[in-house]
């Protein structure tokens, strides 16, 4: 009885996650454009002037930093011993998990990064104005 | 406990934040998170890989 309620518990979170991942995946074959055009680097609106003269790049830092973490992750993953001893980010996301607050909140947090990433992606409406930032780029092109 | 793998990790944690602080100030020369963001979901091939990390980390997270 307990295996079946924990069973169909399960099998309701996988249907909770894939809901979000396919109406992802919807929204974003229909709000992005087929041929985007990358957004410049310069941003343009007050607080965003970014160096773009090649001696700074302003995702180097941001890329240089996912490089690292990656690279750690690795090094924490191949590493013997417990996953204790040698945390991954997902290890360190399960122990999140086991509370359920924490794994709603977490879950809330998941839903925002994907109405987030594909909000970005879309083009900006026409004549949007230059302090929207990059996005703005996108429909000056 | 890894008292390495913690430092490491909270190290890096606090490098994100001092980036993320960084890039608030004006004229900085790192880009805020939503740039980077909307730099790379306007990228042909870096908005698909962005997509997809997104719905990995969801599946990986909540649904195995």
């Amino acid at each position: 009885m307990a295996l079946a309620l924990a069973a169909s518990a399960a099998y309701a979170l996988d249907v909770v996650t894939a809901v979000p991942i396919v109406a992802m995946a919807i929204a974003a074959a229909v709000l992005w454009p087929v041929r985007p055009v990358p957004v410049p680097p310069a941003g343009g609106g007050p607080g965003q002037s970014r160096r773009s003269d090649g001696h700074g790049h302003p995702y180097r830092a941001w890329v240089a930093l996912v490089a690292i973490i990656a690279a750690w992750e690795l090094v924490e993953y191949l590493a013997r011993g417990s996953r204790g001893a040698h945390p991954t980010l997902s290890s360190m996301l399960d122990a999140v998990d086991r509370i359920y607050a924490l794994k709603a909140a977490l879950f809330a947090a998941w839903i925002w990064l994907c109405v987030w990433v594909v909000r970005s992606g879309r083009p900006a409406p026409p004549g949007a104005a230059a302090g929207g930032g990059a996005a703005a780029g996108v429909a000056e092109r | 406990m890894s008292a390495l793998g913690d430092a490491v990790w909270a190290l890096l944690g606090v490098t994100a934040l001092a980036l993320w602080a960084r890039s608030r100030r004006g004229a900085s020369e790192v880009a805020p998170p939503a740039q980077v963001v909307r730099r790379l979901a306007t990228g042909p091939v870096l908005r698909l890989a962005l997509v997809a990390g997104v719905m990995f980390a969801g599946w990986h997270l909540f649904a195995r």
